[in-house]
């Protein structure tokens, strides 16, 4: 009997995680008001990504890292021209890309940049699994410990510092998640693309949904059906995954019910 | 904050309360005292620092003068305007976010009665109307069971069977014995509803009764103009 050939298997599994964690992330930080934060966070972890893939280190690492620190830059500005942070932030977002950018030839990185900015779900392999799972296990450890916290910290965020909940450590716990969040989706739909896969499928149900765990389910649901769907789309039309995901999030909120 | 010298649960004093955003002063020598059991109104113009005071209470913001005792739990009422109300959350949830771990028997859906919003348990905070929403911030302050409670304009913008039903459910709560203190916009017979007015424009311009305030301010020229006046 002839084996079969399973060479989608491992990219269909990769794009249905993907498809539960982004929007499960992206429902904390739409209701937390972080998600100019969470793109910033995108783009910043691409130079410590090359710095990693240049010195043979675990990109996981170099990513975190680097994404970290582009939060914290964020923070420091907005701090500085308060009244003006979208204006900041983006400052902080385009620069760190284009850092990454500068490092491939500094660095003579053999890197794929096309690939790290939209993806290649194709080209996923066990380690891109294995990153995934740890994103997923930190996103459900997280909200088991602290779920009421975030959904005080949603409602009320001063009220909630008054009430001597963990603001800082939780929103720090978040920021690293959505960093292991953001560097695991990468090898589906690319650090410029993540974005759209963190917010459509939240937008489409975040007017509807009685809890904070129920728009999570739903969003995560949507997810699914998306870069599933997308996935098998593209290998049937011979299309990049990543690209296709990123328009049919588009359609996603073009045709939502009003 | 420090205990009282008095140990009547509910009693709040402050002497010589001061805070300022940077350069600017925001409150003067402010002094206070909340008996348990009382519904004080605290008036004056925008910018007079009620809600400044309110948070300064309430332990928010630390004053940068000047003392304040409270014998008892503090709770706050905050603005509409802190509230995210397009969040995913029912009105039963989010008076239920008001629970603190020293909770009593009291239920939300008892308190959402009591407020008039029990047939709205189940909706969420985006399908109410500004009088709705400040009854629901009303229900979930009240979940909290604190000596002392501080409510930031909680008739602010709301028709007036709406306001009337809440002084109602505040009437209620100082006859059982809470101390609370009301930031409002009222003026005229409209502080009649309660038992001790105090007049804030960034310092104390007169306390007491309703009588006794306005007795006060007729003596005095009015530094609030036309918001106040009338």
């Amino acid at each position: 009997m002839a084996e079969l050939d399973l060479w989608w298997l491992t990219p269909l599994i990769l794009a249905l995680l993907i498809g539960l964690i982004c929007p499960a992330t992206g429902s904390l930080l739409i209701t937390q008001r972080r998600i100019l934060l969470a793109n910033l966070m995108a783009h910043s972890v691409l130079p410590g990504l090359i710095l990693a893939l240049a010195f043979e280190l675990d990109p996981t690492i170099g990513g975190l890292i680097s994404g970290l620190l582009g939060a914290l830059l964020a923070e420091r500005l907005n701090q500085r021209f308060k009244g003006r942070e979208e204006g900041a932030m983006n400052t902080v977002l385009a620069g760190f890309t284009a850092l990454g950018v500068l490092m491939v030839p500094l660095l003579q990185a053999r890197v794929d940049l096309e690939t790290l900015l939209f993806g290649d779900l194709l080209a996923a392999n066990e380690a891109d699994l294995i990153r995934t799972a740890v994103a997923t296990v930190a996103l459900l450890v997280l909200l088991s410990l602290s779920y009421s916290d975030l959904v005080f910290l949603g409602v009320d965020p001063d009220g909630a510092v008054a009430a001597k909940r963990p603001v800082s450590r939780i929103r720090f716990t978040a920021i690293v998640i959505t960093a292991l969040v953001v560097i695991s989706a990468i090898t589906a739909v690319g650090i410029v693309l993540v974005i759209a896969l963190l917010c459509a499928p939240v937008l489409v149900h975040v007017d509807r949904c009685l809890s904070l765990r129920g728009l999570m389910l739903r969003s995560a649901g949507t997810g699914l059906l998306l870069c599933g769907g997308g996935m098998m789309l593209a290998v049937a039309a011979d299309l990049p995954p990543g690209p296709l995901i990123g328009v049919l999030c588009v359609g996603l909120l073009l045709f939502k019910r009003p | 904050m420090t205990e009282p010298h008095s140990s009547i649960k509910g009693h709040l004093a402050a002497r010589d309360l001061s805070y300022s955003y940077g350069p600017k002063s925001t409150l003067e020598r402010v002094d206070l005292e909340l008996q348990p059991g009382t519904l004080t109104a605290l008036v004056g113009p925008n910018g007079a620092g009620k809600s400044t005071l309110l948070h300064l209470l309430h332990g928010r913001l630390q004053p940068s003068g000047g003392t304040f005792e409270c014998c008892g739990s503090v709770g706050l009422m905050p603005q509409r305007a802190a509230i995210d109300w397009t969040f995913p959350i029912t009105v039963r949830d989010m008076v239920r976010l008001g629970q603190t771990k020293s909770h009593g028997t009291t239920t939300a859906e008892t308190l959402l009665e009591r407020v008039g919003m029990g047939e709205m348990r189940g909706r969420r905070l985006n399908q109410l109307s500004g009088g709705q929403q400040q009854r629901v911030l009303l229900a979930r302050a009240l979940m909290q069971q604190s000596d002392v409670l501080l409510l930031d304009e909680p008739c602010s913008a709301i028709d007036p069977p709406s306001r009337e039903h809440l002084l109602g459910v505040m009437r209620q709560q100082a006859s059982s014995g809470q101390t609370l203190l009301v930031s409002s916009h009222d003026w005229g017979s409209a502080l009649d509803s309660y038992d001790r007015v105090v007049v804030l424009d960034r310092r104390v311009l007169a306390a007491g009764s309703p009588a006794e305030v306005r007795d006060q301010l007729n003596d005095m020229a009015c530094l609030m103009g036309s918001h106040c006046c009338g």
